[in-house]
């Protein structure tokens, strides 16, 4: 991320903390960054850049905080956008059209799947066998060897060709040109992101995001059983929500107590609770059993203390009594589910 | 009986006839003898090992010092027909590792760092193997690296004892005299040497005196922008040889790309790709680019910073003109220049102190310290301080001497053939204008023919839709 692309990831109103981003960018799936995380609404770059060394996103806040356009609190921590900030946002710059989907998709090995078969039907089209396949791991190896074997025959180019055509014709003109400048096939070596980033004048951030729309709008239609990369992409649809914790909320369900589960799954109390947190953010609107956990004479003790303004909420601050009575499990359950926009009235924050 | 070498050859590759050194190397391992063959830069000493573990059963293991293109080696074998190998590197991840060895009977050529090697777990289960090879892959690391990089290419030689002697096959570009004794030496081995000289006619050698960094930037950007292509500018720090690439693409309108080990394995895969396949006109690389690069047609080497030693400089020229057509390699001087190889050489290395401060009390150390993991690994093995105190003086001494040579060959006047041959114990061919121009003779790339036409420059053509280049690729 150069400081441009971080200019989007912050906000006006809202002081955005950034160690969330590191780790979100990252993938350090701690309760912390995945619930500031949805605060930011930045839940989809959830493992959008691994290999971010630690602390690399400082250099960009210094130079935006020299241009004047964010601020920085003395902790180094906090930012905010200023209102030279805000106007330096431009409307040209890229704003993702699937990010909605991201995080029920093994985003990556969908990417490294595409590029492969693609690779690999292109030299096949032109009845080349002997050509360097891109380096990749042993399991997209294998499954694109058997895919491959399986659709082999005079139709599949073009039946592929078709396919991503129709997929990148509902994108962006301009994601479709860096989807096919990334691709490798016969005599096309494919341009590097830092390439494709420099013909279009873009920053290698905004290059990625095209990418990842363009990977995962072609997922998206290969949920159709008669696509041609159907067996290849529709395995690497999942729920964001880690085994674990699935299946501790799947135990909560059944009716056990906290305790119980926790005994029962042999992990730490505080495990589950961790485990429960986890999927009440990442649970699709409606799935998560609020009302099992956070009854409405819960709901109503907190709302008869805390204002709107969910961000400045406090564990620490709350009436001793209410601490006494709750633990800070319940504390942030409440706020996710006023964070979600859910009310007892019926009437929603936003 | 066994075929021939040559129909071997014939069957395997498609060739009729050997390259210089190959025939050689392999007549020799086929009689049973440990061979150090010293060949220059795309002679084909991969051949020799791959008809080799053609002609015989067992396991060829291959020993090879960079990760990132060990998995570029295997592609390559699998290309070449031989799809039974794989590497095993610090990078592979643990599935993959698992499965490998699961299977390990099963292949033909394995791939492994030293430090893989090293593993005792790793070491019991080739030891399980039947090897038909042992191959040390740019031995001349063994001297380069061993003492204070990668101290694990000491152990060779115990590890070589540990798998019975087998028939071992060093191979290197260049090696001197000492080089190639030391080779042996750590190799406990006695080979039959097979060398080809080093000499690449071909290549025209220059040196430049620049005055300082904006003059050696503003004269590196007059030569990119007047030689043939392709060609090739080495830099010993990945920021600037990134940096420059895109400086001169903005500056001369040439296609540049940087080449170095921080690149992932896809970036990696796309830039070789593009380069064999004449998309770029300029690689800005580090010592990482080069090894398996197979083009022939790189017409020129320029070095932005002054190498260690020949070993490294002979290496890196080498990727010029390997078809045999004119070629140059320049190497651009600044006062001071030999500051940076100098500070690298150190920043490894521990003084007496350290050694003495840290074998007496080594838990009071950082494990996390490069240099204290160093003498970690000498102390587990046993290694006393005095030895390791006159090894790191010895290295010292040995690469402060190398640089001295690097510097002669800078500050040469008369014959830079002469210079650089000698260091290989060669004799120069009588000098001419023809061979090249030491720092007091200006270059003259009109006579050399190495000048390229300025085309007058035509729009670039316009480019397709995605939709026709979509199409295009099935």
């Amino acid at each position: 991320m150069e400081a441009t692309d971080l200019l989007y990831v912050l906000d006006r109103q809202q002081p955005r903390r950034l160690r969330v981003i590191e780790n979100l960018l990252r993938g350090r799936r701690t309760v912390s960054t995945l619930y500031w995380g949805q605060r930011y609404q930045l839940l989809p770059l959830l493992d959008a850049d691994k290999h971010l060394d630690r602390g690399a996103l400082m250099g960009p806040t210094k130079a935006l905080v020299a241009e004047g356009l964010v601020t920085l609190d003395p902790e180094e921590d906090q930012l905010l956008l200023t209102s030279a900030g805000q106007q330096k946002l431009s409307v040209t710059y890229y704003r993702p059209q699937t990010s909605e989907d991201w995080l029920n998709l093994d985003l990556e090995a969908a990417r490294q799947r595409l590029l492969l078969a693609v690779q690999v039907t292109s030299q096949y089209a032109h009845s080349t066998s002997r050509y360097y396949p891109l380096a990749t791991d042993l399991a997209t190896r294998r499954v694109i060897r058997s895919w491959f074997h399986r659709l082999k025959g005079p139709q599949l180019a073009a039946a592929l060709a078709t396919a991503m055509i129709h997929s990148w014709q509902q994108l962006p003109v301009q994601t479709a040109e860096v989807m096919t400048d990334l691709l490798t096939g016969y005599q096309h070596p494919g341009l590097t992101v830092d390439q494709v980033a420099s013909d279009q004048q873009q920053t290698a951030w905004e290059i990625q995001l095209r990418q990842r729309d363009g990977v995962t709008q072609i997922a998206r239609d290969a949920q159709q059983a008669d696509h041609p990369l159907h067996a290849l992409l529709h395995p690497l649809w999942r729920s964001p929500i880690t085994r674990s914790a699935q299946a501790t909320l799947y135990a909560v369900e059944q009716g056990g107590s906290l305790d119980q589960v926790a005994m029962q799954r042999h992990v730490k109390a505080n495990t589950v609770k961790e485990h429960l947190l986890e999927a009440a953010i990442l649970s699709p609107t409606g799935a998560f059993p609020f009302d099992q956990l956070l009854p409405a004479h819960v709901r109503a003790d907190f709302a008869a203390v805390l204002n709107a303004d969910i961000d400045s909420w406090q564990f620490a601050q709350l009436p001793e009594a209410l601490r006494t009575r709750y633990d800070f499990f319940y504390f942030r359950l409440y706020a996710i589910w006023r964070g979600r926009g859910m009310t007892d009235d019926g009437v929603t924050d936003k | 009986m066994m075929e021939s070498l040559t129909s071997s050859l014939q069957r395997v590759f498609g060739f009729s006839t050997f390259r210089t050194g190959q025939v050689e190397a392999l007549t020799a391992l086929e009689q049973g003898q440990d061979t150090l063959a010293i060949l220059p830069t795309g002679a084909g000493k991969t051949l020799i090992y791959q008809l080799y573990g053609y002609r015989h059963a067992g396991c060829v293991l291959v020993i090879s010092p960079l990760l990132s293109l060990m998995n570029d080696q295997v592609a390559r074998m699998r290309v070449n027909g031989f799809r039974r190998s794989a590497a095993i590197t610090s990078l592979t991840s643990y599935v993959e590792r698992q499965e490998i060895l699961r299977h390990l009977g099963d292949y033909q050529f394995l791939f492994l760092s030293p430090e893989m090697l090293a593993q005792p777990q790793m070491l019991a289960q080739i030891q399980q193997l039947q090897l038909s090879l042992l191959v040390i892959d740019e031995a001349h690391c063994i001297v380069q690296w061993g003492p204070d990089f990668r101290p694990e290419y000491l152990l060779l030689g115990a590890i070589r004892t540990k798998l019975h002697q087998p028939l071992t096959l060093m191979l290197t570009a260049t090696a001197g005299k000492t080089t190639r004794h030391e080779i042996a030496k750590q190799l406990r081995t006695t080979p039959q040497v097979i060398s080809e000289s080093v000499n690449r006619p071909n290549i025209f050698l220059d040196v430049e005196n620049v005055a300082d960094e904006p003059e050696k930037q503003a004269r590196l950007k007059s030569l990119v922008g007047q030689l043939q292509q392709p060609g090739v500018v080495y830099f010993s720090s990945k920021q600037q040889a990134t940096d420059t690439a895109l400086w001169l693409h903005q500056e001369t309108g040439v296609r540049a790309a940087a080449y170095h080990a921080g690149l992932d394995s896809e970036d990696r895969f796309k830039i070789q790709q593009q380069f064999m396949a004449g998309q770029l006109d300029v690689i800005c690389a580090t010592s990482a680019f080069g090894m398996g690069i197979d083009k022939n047609n790189v017409r020129y080497v320029i070095h932005y910073h002054l190498p260690a030693d020949l070993e490294s400089y002979a290496q890196e020229i080498g990727r010029a003109g390997r078809d045999g057509n004119p070629s140059v390699a320049i190497l651009l001087y600044a006062p001071g220049d030999e500051q940076l190889p100098l500070a690298l050489g150190q920043s490894n290395r521990p003084d007496e102190t350290t050694i003495q401060r840290y074998y007496a009390h080594p838990q009071q150390f950082s494990a996390e310290d490069p240099v204290i993991q160093l003498l970690a690994f000498y102390r587990q093995h046993g290694i006393s301080e005095a030895a390791v105190t006159q090894m790191f003086t010895g290295r010292e001494r040995e690469r402060n001497r190398a640089l001295a040579q690097m510097m002669a060959y800078a500050r040469e006047t008369h014959c830079l053939r002469e210079r650089w041959l000698a260091a290989f114990d060669e004799q120069s061919p009588e000098h001419t204008v023809a061979c090249c121009s030491p720092v007091n003779v200006p270059l003259d790339l009109t006579a050399l023919n190495l000048k390229r036409e300025q085309r007058a420059t035509t729009a670039e053509p316009q480019r397709e839709d995605w939709i026709t280049r979509l199409q295009q690729l099935f």
